[in-house]
């Protein structure tokens, strides 16, 4: 009867009305080795506390308790006495991991898992924790192609902690286990060697076949499934299924696969009416689309051409580049009539859709309006694709930013036809501090600090909270650099630029000074000689400033722009030997005195590449001549060394095409000329060295063009017979033509790498009279290339040369070349 | 015990306001005091004492785990005011992402409903305030920049937006001159056949500019913009009267 009468006693707590108690007493039972005072405080509950039971304040406490990762178990009951409620912690105590050790592999392996696993010691070990350690280790195997792993877990108390336990994970790996085979049933259209290729990540294991991996791994052999009927429906075979897919065991170490195809019927294209569409006719769409009647039936190439294709214009371009952002293009089956299908491209344009907002987030150190001012989408104007992706590079372009990772996302407000464009930027560091110690040859000894700030802002300056460490964030770019060795050698070099001058227009202004002083110290070759005065050592200095203006044009595109620059150099000799050449029949040499070279250098370049670390498509080009004043019209002069006299034309040109993947081909060519005005001899300056890196490692001091050639040593191509003081010289005319296929390894903005081989062929001449673009010196090679923010460019190339030069070294042929830097020609 | 010891000595050094070497010992021994009495208390001055040293993103964690495990303490009035504070020495100049501004609204609105009557809530409002005049300044800003790049038409498109989304921010008076303004010039640099319908749109911002701002310090100004844009219509007007 008690039964049928429940409850007996009242029930102490309505579910169905929330009530406010007061804390009698909190009791915790079912501890161990644990202690019940920090337990009850652990609730974070009081006696005398107020709390809602119902309510959250209970289950926080069970919450807080089970946070602490020590119970197995805990539950509450509760007592209540009118306005008191008695609350008592059942708790169940668990053994806690002390240790975990790994056996049947070796150190290496159960070093790397002992990271993946996520046993944490202090913690309590439950069955929930042994099976995700247990999955864990398999996956970690299983995924080496250890497909037969075994786990066993076992448990043993631990002597010296009570209530503690340590853990044996055993492995055992078994074989390793590959694709032995693969096979095909029902394929008549194609070969099942064709096939297999279609399956990318899952190939055969074959001796010759060293770099493939024949691992199974099941979630990729179902994409490649997917990518098998991709390739079926690619080929017109609309209908292609799989019927069924068997792996099984060939024998211990090897699997075999059979894939059976029902590959269905090939399909052909016939009419295809275009519906909806107003602002194109027919035949303009058709033509874009570029599929005729009789073309196989391909769904993915359709689907590309409708919608986005890299490689040339798509119909949907055609739309939202002219802000049809909301437009939309179904192709629809209308008739399927033997392998024939008729089709009609359900086109609906919808409203133009216009600019509203521009977002911008991710900027943590770059400020909003150098970022906004790049933004080629602009509020009011109409929505184009082609605005967005030019802006993706514009963002690249500047450095601040991981190109990999700017987003551009369109967010449609169909309501009223506008849309927001919200871009998303990853900061990157891009400040490059140097400092290093060397041995610069003749030179010896030479300490660099160097300083290279790309995103400096002189505004912030005064603002001390700025200084976190450098104030950072409105583009302009600093640089500093000391070089020195003590007395024989100093340079000191400071440039700024201000990349949009004024705040208003993209003009921008760098002014750069820089001072070097070289002593040709004896004493480095023999430290025996006394000298009294060092000013009374033979010395060449270098001073000069340089100011210039860069403008981007809209005309003819907008990817144009020109460069002007004022430069000032000051040469000062004393008994150096700096230029000695003989040139029909006459002997001009250089020892003594100042030299001032005053020039203006006009630059005309257009560059459309897509990101400036890893560029896949786009070119760029410039032209630049670099005048002095003709004084040799005015005046006679006696020398070409008081006031030089030059005209310099360089011409770079550089084409980047994606070819597939991550695979870029770039055709770079570049010419040199330097001459002078009136009938005088080229002087010392200005010249072009041509070979090696390019990186100029001799004399570094005189205003000379290295310009790199790989497989040849540095600075050592010139077209004469042996010509030693030309050779030191430099010629007057270059050229040189390079083609390179790059592909990219790893795009990680923190090391960018990619791999490179290239074949390219130059030369350098000593006269006009010698010139011929035809003939050069060749080489091809291989090398790698690693981009790292703090340090900029770094790599090496491998290059093989392939032509003598006349009474060159000629032993060695293949030689290395380390690059530094990101070198234009 | 060692653990005793060396909060005992951390309590001495916060107390002799020497927050770094307080922080430090608190490091050392709050985990192991989990469960004790005291370990609530430590908890909290370990929160403060990086609070006090600027270590604003380790206190914004610690405080934060403070309330959320002890929400009845003493202290968790406190706790929660100064992990929003931490958010706020966080928050960067109005020329940067916001999303750490945004962060720290929210903590002191949620501090706001949690302890509306608190002391700090004067404080806590004033705060906000500030908070939403940053993000205010910087939509102003972003909007203005168009204006100062002589992009007309996006300027006056900005604008507009910024004057719907924050029509009582103290920017507003300035965004709607400056409105006017841009929209005049792109009118003036439209072809024929759009400017009128464009001059049109700068009268409706006038009218919107001194009926909202009649004593603004740009009245001048405006007035002389105002006359452009009549002087431009009745010009239109007059060219296409002959014709009807």
């Amino acid at each position: 009867s008690q039964v049928l009468n429940r409850p007996a006693q009242p029930s102490p707590i309505d579910y169905q009305q929330p009530r406010q108690y007061r804390i009698g007493e909190i009791k915790v039972s079912g501890y161990k080795f644990l202690d019940p005072i920090a337990l009850t405080s652990l609730t974070g509950l009081k006696e005398g506390d107020m709390i809602t039971v119902p309510g959250e304040d209970v289950s926080r406490a069970i919450q807080n308790l089970w946070d602490q990762g020590i119970l197995g178990d805990v539950d509450v009951t509760a007592r209540t006495e009118g306005e008191v409620i008695y609350l008592t912690f059942n708790l169940t105590e668990r053994p806690r991991l002390s240790n975990f050790r790994f056996s049947g592999i070796n150190k290496s392996q159960a070093e790397t898992l002992r990271d993946k696993v996520t046993l944490q010691k202090g913690r309590i070990v439950t069955d929930a924790v042994l099976n995700s350690t247990r999955n864990v280790v398999r996956e970690y195997y299983v995924d080496k192609s250890y497909l037969n792993v075994k786990v066993n877990i076992t448990q043993r108390p631990d002597s010296i902690l009570p209530n503690s336990v340590v853990l044996n994970i055993h492995v055992d790996k078994g074989d390793k286990v590959k694709v032995g085979d693969i096979e095909f049933v029902g394929n008549e259209a194609f070969k099942d060697k064709k096939l297999q290729r279609q399956l990318k990540n899952t190939k055969e294991k074959r001796f010759y076949k060293l770099f493939t991996s024949s691992k199974f791994n099941r979630t990729k052999f179902e994409e490649d499934k997917e990518a098998l009927i991709t390739f079926y429906n690619s080929q017109g075979y609309r209908d292609a299924t799989i019927v069924s897919d068997s792996v099984y065991r060939i024998s211990e170490d090897r699997l075999g696969i059979r894939i059976t195809v029902d590959e269905g019927q090939q399909y052909f294209y016939r009419d295809i009416v275009w519906t909806g569409n107003y602002l194109y006719d027919d035949d303009y769409l058709a033509r874009v689309l570029g599929i005729s009647k009789g073309d196989v039936y391909d769904q993915v190439e359709l689907e590309k051409r409708l919608t986005y294709n890299p490689a040339g214009i798509d119909v949907s371009a055609l739309y939202q580049n002219d802000g049809y952002l909301f437009s939309s293009i179904t192709p629809v089956e209308m008739r399927v009539e033997g392998d024939s299908i008729d089709l009609e491209m359900r086109v609906q344009e919808g409203p133009q859709a216009t600019i509203n907002k521009i977002l911008i987030s991710g900027n943590d150190k770059t400020s909003d309006h150098v970022i906004l001012r790049e933004i080629r989408t602009l509020p009011g104007q109409k929505y184009s694709r082609d605005d967005l992706i030019r802006t993706r590079n514009e963002l690249a372009a500047l450095g601040y930013f991981d190109p990999e990772t700017i987003g551009l996302n369109p967010i449609p407000n169909p309501a009223d036809g506008t849309v927001d464009i919200a871009y998303s930027v990853t900061e990157r560091p891009n400040d490059q501090i140097s400092l290093s110690g060397g041995w610069g040859g003749p030179i010896g000894a030479v300490g660099t600090v160097g300083l290279s700030l790309n995103n400096f802002s002189t505004r912030k300056m005064l603002d001390l909270s700025e200084w976190k460490p450098i104030p950072t964030g409105d583009g302009q770019r600093l640089s500093l650099n000391v070089q020195a060795n003590g007395k024989a050698y100093q340079s000191y070099s400071f440039s700024f630029t201000e990349p949009w001058l004024g705040g208003r227009k993209p003009n921008s202004l760098s002014v750069s000074l820089f001072k070097t002083i070289y002593r040709r110290d004896p004493r480095i070759y023999n430290p025996y000689i006394e000298v009294d005065d060092v000013n009374e050592l033979s010395r060449l200095n270098v001073d000069g400033a340089a100011i210039s203006l860069g403008r981007r044009l809209n005309w003819p595109d907008n990817y144009f722009y020109m460069n002007h620059s004022l430069s000032y150099n000051r040469y000062t000799l004393k008994d150096y030997g700096l230029f000695s050449i003989v040139q029909d029949g006459k002997m001009t040499t250089f020892d003594n005195g100042v030299s001032n070279s005053i020039s203006i250098v006009n630059t005309l370049g257009r560059s459309s590449i897509d990101n400036p670390t890893f560029p896949r498509r786009g070119s760029t080009f410039s032209l630049s001549m670099n005048l002095t004043p003709p004084y040799s019209l005015f005046s006679d002069r006696k020398d070409n060394f008081e006031y030089i006299e030059f005209n310099k034309w360089m011409f770079d040109a550089s084409y980047f095409i994606n070819v597939a993947g991550n695979l870029v081909f770039n055709t770079r060519a570049h010419f040199g000329f330097v001459g002078t005005y009136g009938s005088g001899e080229v002087g010392p300056f200005e010249r072009f060295k041509l070979g090696g890196s390019g990186l100029g490692g001799g004399n570094i001091f005189v205003g000379t063009e290295y310009i790199g050639l790989r497989g040849y040593d540095d600075e050592s191509v010139i077209n004469s017979n042996n010509d030693r003081q030309l050779l030191q010289a430099g010629g007057i005319a270059y050229n040189k033509f390079v083609f390179e296929a790059r592909q990219l390894i790893s795009p990680n903005p923190a090391a960018t790498i990619y791999g490179l081989a290239f074949v390219e062929a130059g030369n350098n001449f000593g006269s006009y009279k010698d010139y011929n673009p035809f003939k050069l010196y060749r080489s091809a090679g291989v090398g790698a290339r690693i981009f790292m923010a703090a340090f900029g460019l770094l790599g090496f190339d491998y290059a093989w040369r392939l032509d003598d030069l006349p009474g060159g070294m000629n032993d060695k042929r293949g030689m290395f070349h380390f690059i530094i830097g990101q070198q234009i020609r | 015990n060692d653990v005793s010891k060396k909060y005992k000595a951390a309590l001495e050094y916060y107390e002799q306001e020497e927050y770094y070497r307080a922080s430090q010992l608190l490091d050392q021994v709050t985990d192991l005091m989990a469960g004790t009495e005291e370990a609530e208390k430590a908890q909290f001055f370990r929160a403060k004492a990086h609070f006090l040293q600027g270590n604003y993103i380790l206190s914004d964690t610690y405080f934060r785990n403070f309330y959320t495990t002890y929400p009845r303490s003493p202290y968790a009035e406190e706790a929660m005011f100064l992990q929003a504070q931490s958010l706020y020495e966080q928050s960067p100049s109005y020329e940067e992402d916001q999303k750490p501004t945004i962060t720290a609204i929210e903590a002191y609105e949620e501090f706001l409903v949690r302890y509306p009557t608190s002391e700090r809530a004067e404080r806590a409002n004033k705060v906000l305030e500030e908070l939403y005049t940053k993000l205010d300044r910087k939509d102003f800003n972003q909007a203005r920049l168009y204006y100062k790049l002589r992009y007309w038409r996006s300027a006056a498109v900005a604008l507009d937006v910024f004057l719907q989304e924050h029509a009582s921010s103290p920017f507003a008076e300035e965004a709607a001159f400056l409105r006017l303004d841009a929209q005049y010039r792109f009118a003036q640099e439209s072809v024929p056949d759009k400017q009128e319908e464009r001059y049109d749109v700068a009268l409706d911002y006038f009218q919107a500019f001194v009926d909202t701002y009649p004593e603004s310090r740009y009245k001048r100004e405006a007035e002389r913009v105002f006359d452009g844009v009549q002087t431009a219509l009745a010009a239109i007007r007059k060219t296409k009267q002959p014709n009807s």
